[in-house]
């Protein structure tokens, strides 16, 4: 890998923040609805009290003005300050981001993993009854929509069992040690994090699967088979790495998506993640949160990319080349 | 606490979700197997009340929170001078009694002695001269309007204090203004006082703040030190919910004692659960049908809306009892007057028969004698050939403003008065109606809660004082101002209900809104955890009166 390749790279990686920053800052301040004016729902603020908080989160400079320092803000590493919560911003979305960093870190694993061994066992007895079965179970699981999935878990474990929590991250007002306390948010990560898996195991199987049947029916594969090699061999060391490309593209790309796209999982479950902050920043017009939250999901989709493209050359000689 | 009634279910059950649940319970499988510890949980019934919502807390800082949870909370953590028992009746709190002058423009506060903060320190008299001076000085936040004809207050000693006011106050504002402690916020100045989060707020109340694990639950931790009854209650848990569904069934199955709000489909579906009681009370909200009556020259609304005689065909034209029925499945009283039922005498009755109210021949003939004759395409116009065809928004998300909305086109369909609607998520509908310089709508359904048991609140919307603020359809009556500045002023109860009366009936007969209902408090607790619980107007919880937190015992 060249350096002049790095830093070709590393330049359109910073224009395409510049540009997604400043898009989100216009975004959002062109949608309809004053923050302000939702403080002042309340009734009781009057005109003056009212202007006051105009002037205390800035509103009352020019867009342009705003936008410049939104930007100088931002270099010093300070998002804004909520107007919702009247904390920093990065206090509201570090409790957030690690919340759904577990989930989603959790879920994407279990995923993958799960995902990926489904499909090399369908792959390896392509066209057998497990195979079909692999295939049906996935597509069906795949074409439920998360909400739906997560609804019927809550009705098994916690309407019918009582087997596990279905609601939030901790038991109110538990107090226990710190192992308990782990303890406690394991429980509650069960059933976000398996809605999310079984609904999207499916995507790495279905990838996995026909990738790997497509390198099956390769003239090396029967070398190595004529080798004497075993099936398990032939297929985890020889096809798999052949077929990793596909995967790896698939896992940039669910990674950036997911970390919003958690939003109805989040609000199913209760879990206070990013998607169910941003929904409810949405509805509040909490700019500041927005803006931050979506700086975050561009710069996850964009790093996810640029270390995808990294790992490509890593896996496959030919890209290198190129 | 006084708002509009954007949303005043919480979250509603959409047809979406509905179907999911549904369908989740026909086609479930068995799980068993794991254990389960969730149950045996350490909210234990015995100490702690496990309390459910979908409505989340903004900010802990008694001057600027926004949201009727805060209120909720803060009203634990601190004490007003005077505050609303079960039924609503002023009495002493923090004060221990309380004197009024003749001339109703000054208030005398013996305050309870023996009294300290959360953190230890004594409160004084110097405490509430501090909260009322900075509130009025600054004009800090929500309770700062009862402060409108603030004039000074006077420590006396200690324990007593005299605050006095330029006009003789009807409504005692101590009931609306927490008393916060000197020492800390004396610290802050005016305006970082507003950006404040309060993190740790300290009050002299019976529930001292604990721990808020944002976007989860906030607990609070009895005070043992307080000054009153100590309550059995030893913590209150608030837990947040994202999805009503969850939080209804979280009640039935044992995880929660109470919710603060019910929708009403899952609110049916819990009668007859073993140990769920739901219960319904008269609220203090109504829902309305609003016209942009602005007379400002860059109001882009229907000028034809001016006109009182449409105005009212539009009142005749709707059948409330029917709204109540099919938009609330009964849980409500059909609207008239602008303050609900739930006010009691001070609600002025308009007997059925002047009711402008679902008479859509009477509405014809109105029309017809102010000269809006049917054309050929079945809508009416005036002479000059103007169409009496307007525009209709409403709340996308409140089910029941949707429904309303879609059956007044059919009414207003059928004495010639042509309504197109559109929906709008609630904050663009709250910037549409509230476009003060230039107001481009002709009617909105939207609502309002009132924020106090007094009708005072509720009265104020409609003053010309209000446009730009909560003044919704730029109503501005001369007439109306005066009348609502007397009965501000009157301190005699009986004079004072007979204003009340009055003002009420004018806004009704000038129909600037049509109040459609006044919906019902839902609310469901469990039966087996803790008993006490007094039905209250406006809620056993979530209301104007803490009473309920105070005094339910275990079972």
């Amino acid at each position: 890998m060249s350096l002049r390749y790095l830093a070709k790279k590393l330049a359109t990686l910073a224009v395409t923040l510049y540009v997604t920053v400043s898009f989100n800052f216009l975004l959002f301040h062109v949608l309809p609805g004053s923050p302000v004016q939702l403080l002042a729902r309340s009734g009781h603020f009057d005109a003056a009290a009212r202007a006051q908080l105009v002037k205390l989160f800035g509103l009352n400079h020019p867009l342009i003005i705003q936008y410049f320092i939104y930007l100088k803000n931002m270099l010093h590493g300070d998002l804004g300050f909520s107007y919702v919560y009247r904390q920093p911003v990065t206090s509201v979305l570090g409790g957030a981001i690690g919340n759904t960093l577990l989930l989603v870190g959790t879920a994407t694993l279990v995923t993958i993993i799960v995902g990926v061994w489904l499909g090399v066992m369908a792959a390896s007895r392509a066209h057998s009854l497990t195979d079909a079965t692999i295939t049906i179970t996935s597509l069906g699981l795949w074409s439920m929509p998360d909400f739906f999935t997560g609804m019927i878990l809550i009705f098994i474990c916690g309407v019918w069992t009582h087997v596990l929590p279905i609601s939030g991250l901790v038991t109110p007002g538990l107090v226990t040690g710190t192992w308990g306390h782990y303890a406690d948010i394991g429980r509650h990560l069960v059933l976000p994090a398996l809605t999310l898996t079984l609904v999207n195991a499916a995507e790495f199987s279905l990838i996995s699967r026909n990738t790997l049947v497509d390198v099956m029916v390769e003239d090396y594969m029967l070398t190595a088979r004529a080798k004497g090699l075993s099936r398990r061999v032939i297929v985890w060391r020889h096809a798999l790495r052949n077929a990793t490309l596909p995967i790896v593209t698939a896992t940039a790309l669910y990674v950036g998506m997911i970390l919003g796209g958690a939003i109805q999982v989040e609000a199913v479950f209760s879990w206070p993640g990013m998607g169910l902050l941003i929904y409810n920043a949405v509805v509040q017009r909490d700019y500041p949160v927005l803006e931050a939250g979506f700086l975050i999901f561009a710069v996850a989709v964009i790093a996810t990319n640029f270390i995808s493209d990294l790992l490509y050359q890593v896996l496959d000689p030919r890209v290198r080349r190129t | 606490m006084g708002e509009h009634a954007t949303d005043e279910f919480g979250q509603h059950l959409t047809r979406r979700k509905f179907l999911a649940l549904s369908a989740a319970s026909a086609g479930a499988i068995g799980f068993a197997g794991l254990a389960d510890s969730s149950a045996a949980s350490a909210s234990s019934a015995a100490s702690t009340l496990r309390v459910g919502w979908t409505t989340p807390p903004d900010v802990m800082n008694p001057f600027t929170f926004t949201t009727t949870a805060s209120n909720e909370i803060l009203w634990l953590i601190y004490d007003t001078l005077m505050e609303y028992n079960l039924q609503l009746n002023p009495e002493p709190s923090l004060a221990a009694t309380q004197t009024r002058s003749a001339d109703g423009t000054s208030f005398t506060y013996q305050l309870r002695s023996g009294v300290s903060w959360h953190d230890g320190t004594p409160f004084s008299a110097s405490d509430v001269k501090y909260t009322f001076d900075i509130m009025a000085k600054h004009n800090l936040g929500q309770a700062a309007w009862s402060l409108a004809d603030f004039k000074s207050v006077t420590v006396v000693n200690p324990h007593k204090v005299i605050v006095q006011y330029k006009l003789p106050q009807a409504f005692d504002p101590s009931l609306a203004i927490p008393i916060v402690p000197e020492h800390v916020w004396s610290k802050l100045t005016p305006s970082k006082i507003l950006s404040y989060n309060n993190p740790n707020p300290v009050g002299t109340g019976p529930y001292k703040f604990k721990k808020w694990v944002a976007g989860q639950y906030l607990q609070v931790d009895r005070n043992t030190k307080w000054w009153g009854t100590p309550p059995a209650v030893k913590s209150i848990i608030w837990n947040q919910y994202e999805n009503s569904d969850v939080m209804v069934q979280s009640l039935a199955s044992g995880q929660l004692d109470i919710l603060t709000e019910v929708p009403p489909v899952l609110w049916n579906g819990l009668r007859g659960k073993p140990n769920v009681k739901p219960v319904e009370m008269d609220s203090f909200s109504f829902h309305h049908i609003g016209f942009n009556v602005s007379k400002n020259s860059k109001s882009r609304g229907n000028k034809l809306l001016l006109d009182k005689t449409v105005r009212q065909a539009l009142g005749y034209a709707l059948d409330r009892s029917q709204l109540v029925q099919l938009a609330l499945a009964g849980h409500g009283v059909p609207g008239s007057v602008q303050l609900p039922p739930s006010f009691g005498k001070w609600q002025e009755k308009i007997p059925r028969a002047q009711q402008i109210n679902n008479d859509p021949g009477k509405a014809r003939k109105i029309l017809d004698a102010a000269g809006y004759h049917v054309g050929s395409n079945g809508i009416r116009a005036n002479k000059h050939g103007q169409p009496l065809s307007f525009r209709l928004i409403a709340i996308a998300t409140t089910d029941e403003d949707v429904l309303a909305g879609q059956i007044f086109v059919k009414a207003a369909q059928a004495v010639g008065i042509k309504l197109t609607l559109e929906t709008l998520d609630n904050t663009t509908l709250g910037n549409v109606v509230y476009n003060t310089n230039a107001p481009n709508w002709d009617i909105f359904i939207w609502g309002w809660d009132s924020g106090t048991p007094d009708p005072d609140y509720l009265l104020s919307v409609p003053l010309t004082s209000q446009i730009g603020n909560n003044n919704d359809v730029f109503y501005a009556n001369p007439t109306y101002d005066s009348l609502y500045n007397k009965q501000a002023t009157t301190t005699n109860p009986g004079e004072r209900v007979a204003l009340v009366h009055e003002i009420q009936k004018l806004f009704y007969d000038d129909a600037a809104y049509l109040v459609m209902w006044y919906q019902s408090k839902l609310q469901a607790y469990r039966t087996d955890t803790w008993k006490g619980w007094v039905p209250t107007r406006g809620g056993l919880i979530y209301n104007f009166t803490r009473d309920n937190y105070l005094k339910i015992t275990p079972r």
